[in-house]
């Protein structure tokens, strides 16, 4: 039988020696990256209200929380992640004349995955927020951050894949198709099944173009030539805007050097509406999940109160230091 | 150049799948020996590594990025239901996920009354009955020979694979609802996926090639 006073629960562990020193270590160097860009540390409860991640509002499934109650019988949870929570402490503490607000957080967070499934249940995350900027710069700024953090950690191959939600969702909005189809639709595209969508589309009346745009869409994923293919496809002002909008940004970013490490991706496609422009994972070797997750959500603050537009970037410091510790071993 | 590992389903599923690339031009190294005791397979030449392994693992070791590529059942993706890209229907292995049980279990399924199902798959047979029946029940995971649950009377229906039905004759049972089509699929890990890109979607295009031949 498994002695519990000794033990930890599943999916939290003990960090101590090597590890422990190692994991600081990187923390720390990431942390003067942040520094460097003008970021400031901004510290949220472990614990918050259940509403703060909300259906309407978080990205982790209900059912996915820890929750308890207090002793008003409020429902509270320990956070799965940290932007929903920055987003209420800014509507709630930061007058909006001092926009843009550049925030840098770190800490746990929580997530009750089924068993065996590649997460810790515990993981630390460390990002930043830019609030009140929702301009081309303010992205490239993000994604210029990100390349450095990864830089700064001892990455050297790596790829931040970027892809834009309003493309689909406004192809997908013209295309008369229904929504249980555009879900079908979505699924497919996102599970890059390359000829899934093709056979799911044979006969069903949609426009032609938008046909052609959803069954290349599995594959729209490249260097800077994807836009140019994604532009032939992009029959609708949504679809254009969100390509003049992806080549803004990959211009602002040239600038720094790093626009080597960006590539670009139609199929990368969120099912939450939390995200309202483009959105952004991170990859490398060593590592079978993202090493960072980000994208702008110009409509949060809104469930806080307060309206601005915002972008954000977090990195799963667990699973970039696997990759740092594998990087020599594959 | 890094090693393009490919993860196989043992079995038939295996099998069929070496046929496949074999005609796609991709030799296993020996991997198709049915005698062989070697656990994994390279082709050199073309930086190509085939291992076997039980169905289940399959979606394991694609999403933790031990194998770039695997070849697996749809049950099986379904019921593991780990985050990996699902690429191509192979089509064959052809067959349905069906509730099956004696003639009688028709009445006790649509009765409203609390029931039992045996299965080697909880978490399909648990997705099907809470989303789309909206039946609470009780499932009994079992490892094997599910048809003698409803015979022995540890369950009143079972979740199962069906491919002709003969096995269900045989033992009076009979399809009482149909859960889902299922056959050979091609998943991809999110990550070899865009770091191999290039390779992977060139062997994606491969199989579809020789498949429709």
């Amino acid at each position: 039988m498994k002695n519990l006073r000794i033990h930890t629960p599943e999916g939290f562990r003990d960090i101590y020696g090597s590890m422990g020193f190692k994991k600081r270590e990187l923390m720390e160097s990431l942390h003067k990256v942040f520094e460097a860009y003008g970021y400031e540390d901004i510290e949220t409860p472990t614990v918050e209200y259940f509403d703060v991640f909300g259906s309407d509002i978080g990205t982790t499934p209900s059912n996915e929380l820890y929750k308890f109650f207090d002793r008003d019988g409020n429902t509270l949870v320990l956070r799965p992640d940290f932007t929903p929570s920055v987003a209420r402490a800014v509507a709630m503490h930061f007058p909006k004349e001092g926009m843009p607000f550049r925030l840098a957080y770190k800490g746990s967070t929580f997530v009750n995955m089924e068993e065996y499934q590649l997460h810790l249940k515990e993981q630390t995350q460390m990002g930043v927020e830019l609030i009140g900027d929702g301009s081309v710069e303010a992205d490239a700024e993000i994604l210029r951050l990100t390349c450095d953090l990864l830089l700064r950690s001892g990455l050297k191959d790596f790829q931040v894949s970027i892809g834009e939600n309003n493309y689909f969702k406004s192809l997908a909005q013209d295309s008369g198709l229904g929504d249980e189809k555009i879900e079908e639709i979505r699924r497919l595209i996102s599970n890059k099944n390359f000829f899934g969508v093709e056979e799911l589309l044979e006969g069903s009346e949609t426009f032609d173009s938008i046909r052609q745009a959803f069954i290349r869409m599995p594959q729209m994923f490249g260097g800077p030539e994807i836009l140019d293919e994604a532009e032939k496809y992009a029959v609708n002002d949504g679809a254009r805007e969100a390509i003049v909008r992806l080549r803004e940004i990959g211009g602002a970013v040239r600038e720094s050097g790093h626009e080597r490490f960006l590539s670009y991706d139609f199929g990368l496609l969120s099912k939450f509406h939390y995200y309202t422009g483009i959105i952004f994972s991170a990859f490398t070797y060593g590592t079978g999940e993202p090493v960072a997750k980000g994208g702008r959500y110009d409509r949060l603050l809104q469930h806080f109160g307060m309206d601005a537009p915002a972008i954000g970037v977090g990195l799963y410091i667990d699973q970039l230091g696997n990759a740092l510790s594998r990087r020599n071993r594959i | 150049m890094k090693y393009l590992t490919i993860a196989l389903t043992k079995g038939r599923l295996a099998k069929k799948t070496l046929e496949l690339f074999k005609k796609a031009g991709i030799t296993s190294g020996g991997a198709d020996d049915e005698n062989t005791r070697k656990l994994i397979f390279t082709n050199e030449e073309m930086g190509v590594r085939f291992f076997l392994a039980k169905g289940p693992d399959v979606p394991t070791y694609v999403a933790y990025g031990a194998a770039d590529i695997g070849i697996v059942g749809r049950d099986t993706i379904l019921e593991e239901g780990r985050k990996i890209y699902e690429v191509l229907d192979l089509k064959y292995g052809a067959c349905r996920m069906c509730i099956c049980g004696p003639p009688g279990a028709r009445e006790i399924l649509n009765s409203g009354d609390q029931f039992r199902v045996a299965t080697k798959y909880p978490n399909i047979a648990k997705d099907y009955f809470l989303n789309r029946r909206h039946q609470s029940v009780e499932i009994i995971k079992m490892n094997g020979s599910i048809e003698l649950a409803p015979i022995v009377g540890l369950s009143e229906v079972i979740c199962d694979i069906v491919e002709t039905g003969s096995t269900l004759k045989e033992n009076g049972l009979e399809v009482l609802e149909e859960v889902c089509h299922l056959s050979a699929r091609v998943v991809v890990n999110q990550v070899s996926m865009k770091m191999e890109n290039a390779r992977i979607t060139w062997l994606i295009t491969k199989l579809k090639e020789v498949m429709e031949k």
